[in-house]
């Protein structure tokens, strides 16, 4: 482990723990609401990640503007691809979402134990 | 006429028609099949007429916006590509015409036009998967089938239905999110979107440790995508429990998304530079083959005890999704034959498979296998689809399922992995222990009266059903020459 | 249960592990001379407004570079509604009440006030937005979240008749597909001048006039996305709406 240097990217490593907290999340906990907020933190950390790399130090937002040379734009790429990341969490959440309404109202709970134990049709 | 331009149409077509199948289906419900069997047909059509230039040139490209390769997105058809876009096409014709008269059946009449916008998302979607040539693509394509797919587990709204879908879409979105970390880590020391491109400067690439971490990742989560055997517990729940089409479509293409995937990473990104010199690249292939030997035997042996005749197919996937992967991990130019090949036979086993159950379901709402007596004398054109895509599941001459196995096993045994041989051969076993326990309670069972009438599902359902089984017969008999453009295929990846 | 969380910290914890010893292993946060700032961006950001017609190089990724994964992201959108819708169905009406908030009190007057003299500000606000992708923060998406913000604030304080009847369900669906629609047609629009699909400078016309089509094509894009994203948030959140199945308490049945 090259701690100085784990030190010094903080930001990816703030961002492998949240992922990691929102897997924890997801894996443990009972509850559905809160294993989609599992989810959602670990996306949160993905987008935090692929931003932190696009980042260069003292640099500009990539707008062209008069004064602002390229060579010192921050990396637009990674923001164009979180721009995606967000509409997909967005979306997957939507979905996870409409399916908690309708096991509420099948099951009457949220549980996931008790969701499971019940067989019958 | 030229050809140049139809790889975007693979995608663009079926969008086109999904976006507007709602539309079409607040003027008129009924429009709505003809509407998208029309799209599915004209992309079928285009996927066909690009397989002549690709086996000639061996693959094709496609600036998208006119931006060349690492700048803009390409898509890039090759061999792999157009194997699965072909069977994409064909098979979802056949599954949508299927559906026509099963999904009025299954779900209320408001979710219908829905349900034709899913089907085409999905397959479009899948398309876009295959051939595209560019990894954050791949990702957006890889959400879009997988949000359809949970939607459409779920469709019919049962409890079972919502417990399976939800499960599937934990397991599905952790795995989502996974690929794209793997791509942020990827793109952040590699600096590039293209899969080409990545493969050509991941040999100079100083950062060693990121990229094999990256690469683990993938496999990981592809691994979900695909259901190998320490991850496989969402198919059996999503898969029996799906609406009959919908099983059909996601056992037989939606889980090879996740081997394509595999495939793409293994040998399209890492194969050209970590083949000869990585130790990681060997070890995970030898990691992930001994997965995919485990998932034959134990899906096969969980596929025995069932008592539900979907639940039994559902398992059976597991297991040939380890026969997949034992042959493209293995590394052996044979048993990759072998794997690729058995992703066609599968495909059209499986359908006509879940197809079958469809039937069943929609005539007389069975679901065990025990109540199936008898119905080979009232129902002889499903059961004998059922009876024939049988052989190819377990793997009997002359059918496709035989051949793919056939070399598989030649490359075990080259590489001098018994193990492995002797697992498929207790795999093989097993599934014709569960396959003929089918059809013996089809076929011999149950009164043998002469006042039974044959009392068959409407044409459009036992048609489709027909015509995947005598596909497989058809593709064991003429089976040379799609193994030889396999072969020629295999030949130019780094197995040996 | 304490089995299973056992494995699972054991397991998250080797995969931490290899994370962090990843992420020492990275390039420097904040170095220029990084590889993914040095292979295929320096064109972008040198000649990217030039070649992709925006001021703001993130839009011009978005629209023109990777025009086909914005694509295929509102068809990730589109798939959601259309699963939501699937799941759900459409709204329902049947008990709804206006003037009521879901747990049946009241709306209160300085509430329905302050939204009424908002959301037509906000609504500009959005427009402008939409607009402005091109030389500023800013975007089609980020539009439409705006829309749809506004729409469900509005149908927060005034219920889920009022905003219905505004926006029927018939004028929303063709609304839902724009997005996907502007974008194939945009593209078939090249096809047929014969270049690639989603190019924007179409040939045999005059650079000036080139120009100008690639922006009024890119404007209807992004406003494309901007209606057909804030529609398709407003139409989820409507099919999720579920007032009626709150028991309202007895002192408050009318309001």
């Amino acid at each position: 482990m090259n701690f100085p240097r784990i030190f010094h990217n903080l930001n990816y490593a703030v961002s492998v723990l949240l992922f990691l907290m929102g897997l924890y999340t997801v894996a443990i906990k009972p509850n559905l609401i809160k294993k989609l907020m599992g989810l959602n933190i670990m996306e949160t950390a993905v987008f935090l990640f692929i931003v932190s790399t696009g980042m260069v130090k003292g640099g500009h937002a990539p707008i062209v503007e008069k004064g602002v040379k390229a060579s010192e734009m921050v990396n637009p790429i990674p923001q164009a691809l979180i721009l995606t990341g967000i509409v997909v969490a967005v979306s997957t959440t939507a979905v996870a979402l409409a399916l908690c309404i309708k096991i509420h109202e099948k099951f009457g709970t949220l549980d996931a134990s008790k969701i499971t134990g019940r067989e019958e049709i | 006429m030229s050809v140049s331009g139809f790889p975007i149409l693979l995608t663009a077509i079926p969008l086109l028609f999904a976006a507007l199948c709602p539309i079409w289906g607040m003027w008129k419900r009924e429009a709505c099949f003809p509407w998208s069997l029309a799209g599915v047909s004209a992309t079928a059509i285009i996927t066909w007429a690009l397989v002549p230039k690709i086996s000639a040139t061996g693959a094709i490209g496609y600036e998208v916006g006119g931006w060349a390769p690492p700048w803009g997105i390409h898509i890039r058809i090759d061999f792999m590509g157009l194997l699965m876009a072909v069977i994409i096409s064909s098979a979802g014709l056949l599954i949508l015409f299927y559906s026509w008269r099963y999904i009025i059946h299954e779900i209320e009449e408001t979710k219908i036009p829905y349900y034709y916008t899913l089907f085409l998302l999905l397959f479009a979607a899948m398309l876009g998967f295959s051939i595209t040539g560019d990894l954050f693509n791949l990702f957006v394509f890889m959400e879009i089938f997988s949000i359809t797919s949970y939607a459409l587990v779920a469709i019919s709204g049962e409890r079972k239905a919502l417990r399976a879908a939800f499960k599937y879409l934990l397991m599905g979105a952790v795995s989502s999110i996974t690929v794209l970390f793997s791509i942020a880590l990827l793109y952040s020391v590699i600096g590039s979107l293209n899969m080409l491109d990545i493969s050509k400067r991941l040999g100079q690439t100083p950062y060693g440790v990121v990229v094999n971490t990256a690469f683990a990742l993938f496999i990981g989560a592809f691994a979900v995508k695909a259901a190998v055997f320490p991850v496989h517990m969402w198919l059996p729940d999503a898969h029996s429990i799906a609406p009959s089409p919908i099983s059909a479509i996601l056992s037989a293409l939606v889980i090879k998304m996740g081997v394509l995937g595999i495939f793409r990473v293994v040998f399209t990104i890492y194969g050209p530079a970590f083949s000869s010199n990585s130790i990681l690249w060997k070890n995970l292939c030898g990691v992930l083959s001994w997965a995919a030997a485990f998932s034959v035997v134990i899906g096969s042996a969980m596929a025995i005890i069932q008592r539900e005749l979907k639940v039994m197919i559902a398992y059976s996937s597991v297991a040939h999704v380890g026969y997949i992967l034992l042959g493209i991990c293995m590394l052996s130019p044979r048993a990759m034959t072998g794997g690729l090949f058995n992703i066609i036979a599968h495909a059209m086993g499986k359908a006509c498979f879940f197809l079958v159950a469809g039937s069943l379901i929609y005539k007389h709402n069975m679901k065990r296998i025990r109540e199936l007596r008898g119905i080979g004398r009232t129902m002889p054109v499903t059961a004998g689809a059922f009876a024939i895509a049988s052989l190819s599941i377990v793997g009997l001459p002359p059918t496709a399922g035989f051949m793919a196995k056939w070399y598989l096993l030649w490359g075990c045994f080259q590489k001098g992995r018994y193990v492995f041989a002797a697992m498929v051969l207790i795999g093989s076993l097993l599934s014709a222990i569960y396959c003929f326990r089918v059809v013996y309670y089809m076929f011999f069972t149950g009164p043998r009266l002469r006042t039974q009438k044959i009392d068959e599902v409407p044409p459009t359902m036992y048609l489709p059903a027909a015509l995947l089984s005598l596909g497989t017969l058809v593709l064991g008999i003429y089976s040379s020459l799609v193994i030889s453009a396999i072969t020629r295929f295999v030949g130019g990846l780094p197995v040996k | 249960m304490k089995w299973k969380k056992l494995i699972v910290i054991c397991s998250l914890a080797v995969l931490g592990g290899l994370l962090l010893f990843t992420v020492g292993e990275m390039p420097l946060f904040g170095s220029k001379d990084s590889p993914d700032k040095t292979h295929v961006i320096p064109r972008y950001l040198e000649k990217g407004e030039e070649e992709a017609g925006a001021k703001n190089i993130i839009t011009g990724v978005i629209l023109n570079y990777r025009g086909y994964d914005t694509e295929g992201e509102v068809s990730v959108i589109f798939s959601a509604l259309c699963a939501v819708i699937a799941l759900l169905g459409r709204e329902r009406r049947r008990l709804s009440r206006s003037g009521v908030d879901a747990a049946g009190r009241p709306t209160s007057v300085i509430v329905n006030t302050v939204v009424k003299f908002l959301v037509p500000i906000i609504l500009f606000f959005a427009v402008y937005v939409m607009l402005h992708g091109e030389d500023s923060p800013g975007g089609g998406f980020q539009g439409g979240a705006i829309v749809g913000a506004s729409i469900i604030i509005f149908t927060l304080a005034f219920g889920l008749p009022r905003s219905t009847d505004r926006i029927p369900v018939g004028f929303r669906i063709p609304l839902e597909s724009i997005a996907v629609l502007a974008f194939l047609s945009m593209g078939f629009l090249g096809m047929l001048f014969g270049v690639n699909f989603l190019t924007f400078i179409l040939p045999g016309l005059s650079s000036r006039m080139a120009h100008t089509v690639r922006f009024f094509m890119l404007s209807f894009i992004e406003v494309g996305i901007g209606v057909a994203g804030g529609i398709i948030f407003t139409s989820i959140v409507f099919s999720m709406i579920r007032e009626d199945e709150y028991e309202l308490p007895p002192n408050l049945s009318q309001p």
